[in-house]
């Protein structure tokens, strides 16, 4: 019985702990993001003396949060489909032909995950300029982006075609499916828990993103982290900065809590396919 | 006092009551195989013994010293797991001297034991390989070894064969029941494995729902069952309700059963009037000369090898019969006795 | 494999590994060139090894490459240090355990920069954590503990943000030891601390050393926890690279860039060797 004990001192210990991990943090920065212009959070007062959405709607109308928003949602999704598509070629191979050097290829696709991204940043920049590329920003972090987040999406894919069974291609073969009907009915059900992963977390990543999207994008291209940065350091205004952090942490926590229920559901189906090819 | 003694042992898992009240007694170089169902709790006592559980009332003592609070790292007992349960990172050797450098035993007893363990079980070759290196008769083996090293009070056992396939499991078992010998160790054995635990066995105790059934010889509880779930799960006897009748002579007792009236001679008395009895489909005599003489038509047949089984419903039962080569077709009427003395009788009917 | 199938896996591969192999490869090339003054964007390309020397002699390069290690390897070690009793402790599962995993689990979905707002959010110095080490009388005054010059704030956040993912892959790891072995270990006379020592530390130690080689080449590499919470008299190597990379001087950027990969490389490797050494159970046999 004392387990018992100890875990429930140990959980309260953690209650503790966390409230001054994330609770406490995270209310002030809500409480400064409500605080009114017209009269200043000061030291002595214990709340914010004025409260009103008023940054919110100023960050909106008088600063480039629009512009950053729409950079990065457009970014975000279109590396994530165009980070699947060019997964999809070398996890097929990977995870359905066995070939020598198979094991090698999987280690390389890890690369981008190793070299640290402001070299990444830095040096890719160069080439853009060698190339007479660096204007076009969007496109140029695009690709960035696609091929950096390749190794999460070569990884969750390869597992996907993995757990397609060969019995199911083969059942389709034997009742005569075309290709395209054979994908449909063996391939697609398998992949596609990978598929929607590989995109949410490509999309997120692409979100977050802060060295590419600084290096290569500043000063014309903003996205939220590189706003935020911004933000941060020479024009730190509290109240906006707590604004910016809010929006930028939002939709993660929705995704990801999206994410990890698609995960789990995925998980079942998954572990019935016993008697794999 | 045996080596290993329980009593009044209860355990609780929450609302679950897995074990009411056990007391049983090994005593020194027994080996006794606790048998039943799943779920009937009799891994849940051989974790009792080995520590791994504390009860929620009773008391365990091993060689005459309470252990029940005491933890399974310091406690003198070694256990085979079912699933082996070897170090993957350590060598066979590591694996086999692990529990020895825990005692701090000293370097040349340690050598000294690790040869005899090897030798024993031909593990000479396998010393320096990996478990995941080894087939699956050689891993047993490695757990079994790793047991017996540490020269334990008592051995124990969960269902260490249930992974081996039919050949290897026959041969394992020999040859844990000849080191047992050897070693004049006290075994405590689980199993669900019936041939297994009569094969191998002092005694058998044969558990269901967290209760003792009968904890017997191996012959006595085949051919004297105390109750219907030992007659029935021990190879599978004829179990009918009888009213007793009356009685004929000194110990013969006479019966009003679905198979009509039959003369009991077992040498137990019944302990009411309405009891459970039950006779062994191999006990019959094909003459049908006998008392307790049984017609009845054959509903099917099924050859075994060196006898066939018989079966016929009667009072919307059906009972088994075997003969070793019979002529008798499905369809066909067949007469067998029963002597008074193959008739058991077992306890009161609820 | 005929060399029609050949084929076929490379044509697979190129989209995906192809260009991987393509964008990286040249990127370390690009690094590793210009290091050496070649492919120079404004003016004419030289080999030469003066950028070398000129960037190794600064005092500057030398106290940022302290600093980057300084901060890969205690963030590495904090992370993990922390994420081991937690992920024993979440082995097994029990009531709350569940929401103990997720509010442990939080901070991977916050990002960084958010993480390192709401950090000095907090420590400001008219912020919370004075205002009530003044309120219990402990502190007399406010302090100033942003960018305080032992690079504290930096490790907090760094920690901050990689326990999760450390505690992540030991969890996993912990639970893929089956309560079988442990019992084993147990039954033949083995402690909770031998059994770490013997049992847990050896089988983990591949999840282990994961753990601390990408936390490690994450925190060397760090530039806005640094910028932002670090102290203002230091440089992190990330940060010298931009530097000089903003005043165009590629060539000494390349430099630091080459060295951070080096740094990342050879530390992770003797970081992983390291933890091999200490906790192989092995050595203590």
């Amino acid at each position: 019985m004392t387990r018992e004990l100890i875990n429930r001192f140990l959980i309260y210990l953690l209650i503790a702990v966390c409230t001054l991990w994330l609770i406490i943090p995270f209310t002030m920065a809500v409480l400064w993001s409500l605080v009114d212009p017209a009269e200043p959070w000061t030291a002595d007062k214990l709340m914010p003396p004025v409260v009103s959405f008023y940054r919110w709607h100023n960050m909106w109308v008088n600063s480039s949060l629009k512009e950053a928003l729409l950079n990065s949602y457009t970014l975000a999704p279109s590396a994530a489909i165009l980070t699947l598509l060019l997964a999809i070629p070398t996890s097929f191979a990977l995870g359905r032909i066995s070939f020598p050097g198979r094991e090698v290829a999987k280690v390389i696709a890890l690369l981008p995950l190793v070299v640290p991204p402001f070299v990444t940043a830095i040096f890719f920049t160069s080439l853009l300029f060698s190339l007479g590329l660096h204007a076009w920003r969007f496109g140029a972090i695009l690709f960035a982006h696609s091929v950096l987040f390749l190794p999460y999406a070569i990884r969750i894919m390869t597992v996907s075609f993995e757990q397609v069974r060969q019995d199911h291609i083969d059942a389709a073969r034997d009742l005569s499916a075309s290709t395209i009907a054979r994908w449909r009915v063996a391939y697609l059900p398998a992949l596609k828990p990978g598929i929607l992963a590989s995109l949410l977390i490509v999309f997120i990543q692409s979100i977050e993103e802060f060295a590419i999207a600084f290096i290569v994008g500043s000063p014309n291209f903003v996205t939220i982290p590189t706003l935020l940065f911004g933000s941060l350091g020479q024009d730190f205004v509290r109240p906006n900065a707590a604004v910016l952090s809010l929006i930028l942490v939002v939709p993660n926590v929705i995704l990801m809590l999206f994410l990890e229920k698609l995960l789990r559901s995925a998980n079942p189906s998954m572990s019935s396919g016993k008697g794999m090819a | 006092m045996g080596t290993v003694q329980v009593n009044g042992l209860q355990m609780r898992f929450g609302d679950f009551l897995a074990l009411p009240d056990i007391s049983v007694s090994v005593d020194e170089g027994e080996f006794v195989t606790l048998l039943g169902p799943s779920g009937c709790g009799k891994t849940t006592l051989l974790k009792l013994i080995s520590g791994f559980l504390k009860p929620t009332a009773g008391t365990i003592h091993i060689a005459g010293k309470e252990v029940t609070h005491v933890p399974p790292e310091t406690r003198d007992t070694a256990m085979c797991f079912q699933s082996y349960a070897l170090f993957p990172h350590l060598s066979v050797r590591e694996n086999l001297e692990f529990g020895l450098r825990q005692k701090r035993i000293a370097a040349a007893e340690r050598d000294q034991r690790l040869d005899r363990v090897a030798e024993q079980l031909k593990l000479g070759p396998q010393l320096e390989k990996l478990p995941n290196q080894l087939s699956g008769g050689q891993q047993q083996r490695v757990a079994l070894g790793r047991a017996l090293i540490m020269r334990p009070t008592v051995i124990l056992f969960d269902e260490p064969l249930s992974n081996l396939d039919a050949k290897l499991r026959d041969t394992v078992r020999m040859e844990i029941r000849r080191i047992q010998k050897d070693y004049n160790l006290t075994a405590i054995y689980v199993t669900h494995d019936q041939s297994e635990a009569l094969a191998l066995s002092d005694r058998v105790m044969i558990m269901n729902g967290g209760r003792i059934e009968q904890i017997a010889s191996p012959e006595e509880l085949y051919w004297s069952p105390r109750t219907s779930f030992v007659a029935d799960f021990i190879g599978g006897a004829n179990v009918l309700d009888a009213e007793v009748i009356g009685g004929k002579g000194e110990d013969h007792w006479v019966l009003s059963t679905p198979l009509g009236e039959l003369v009991a001679a077992s040498g137990t008395e019944p302990k009411s009037k309405k009891i459970k009895i039950c006779w062994r489909p191999e006990v019959v005599q094909p003459d049908g000369n006998g008392p307790n003489r049984i017609e009845t038509q054959i509903s099917e047949r099924s050859f075994q090898g060196s006898f066939t089984d018989l079966f016929f419903t009667a009072a919307e039962q059906t009972f088994r019969v075997q003969l070793p080569e019979p002529t008798v077709r499905s369809g066909e009427n067949l007469a067998f006795s029963i002597r008074p003395q193959d008739i058991v009788m077992l306890e009161s009917m609820q | 494999m005929t060399w029609r199938r050949w084929l076929q896996v490379i044509l697979l591969l190129t989209p995906g590994l192809g260009l991987i192999v393509a964008l990286i490869g040249t990127v370390v090339y690009i690094a590793i060139v210009q290091s050496f003054g070649l492919y120079n964007l404004t003016g004419e390309s030289l080999l030469s090894a003066e950028h070398w020397a000129g960037v190794l002699e600064r005092r500057a390069y030398g106290r940022a490459v302290r600093y980057s290690l300084y901060i890969g390897i205690l963030s590495a070690l904090f992370s993990v240090a922390l994420a081991y009793p937690l992920a024993l402790w979440l082995r097994k599962p029990f009531t709350g355990s569940v929401a103990v995993g997720a509010i442990l689990k939080a901070p991977l979905l916050v990002h960084g920069l958010v993480a390192a707002f709401l950090f000095i959010n907090v420590i400001a110095y008219h912020g919370v954590l004075n205002q009530f080490m003044q309120w219990i009388g402990l502190w007399e005054g406010p302090r100033r503990l942003q960018n305080d010059s032992n690079a504290i704030g930096v490790l907090i956040l760094q920690t901050w943000k990689n326990m999760p993912f450390a505690l992540l892959i030991l969890t996993g790891a912990v639970q893929g030891i089956s309560d079988d072995v442990l019992d084993a270990a147990r039954d033949l006379g083995a402690g909770s601390m031998a059994r770490f020592r013997k049992v847990i530390a050896p089988l983990t130690i591949s999840a282990m050393q994961a753990a601390l080689v990408i936390i490690f080449i994450g925190a060397v590499a760090d530039f806005s926890f640094q910028v932002i919470a670090g102290p203002t008299n230091r440089q992190s190597m990330a940060q010298l690279m931009v530097f000089y990379k903003d005043g165009g001087r590629w060539h000494d950027a390349a430099v630091v860039g080459v060295s951070l990969m080096v740094v990342a490389l050879v530390g992770s490797a003797l970081l992983a060797f390291a933890a091999r050494f200490i906790l192989s159970g092995r050595r203590f046999r």
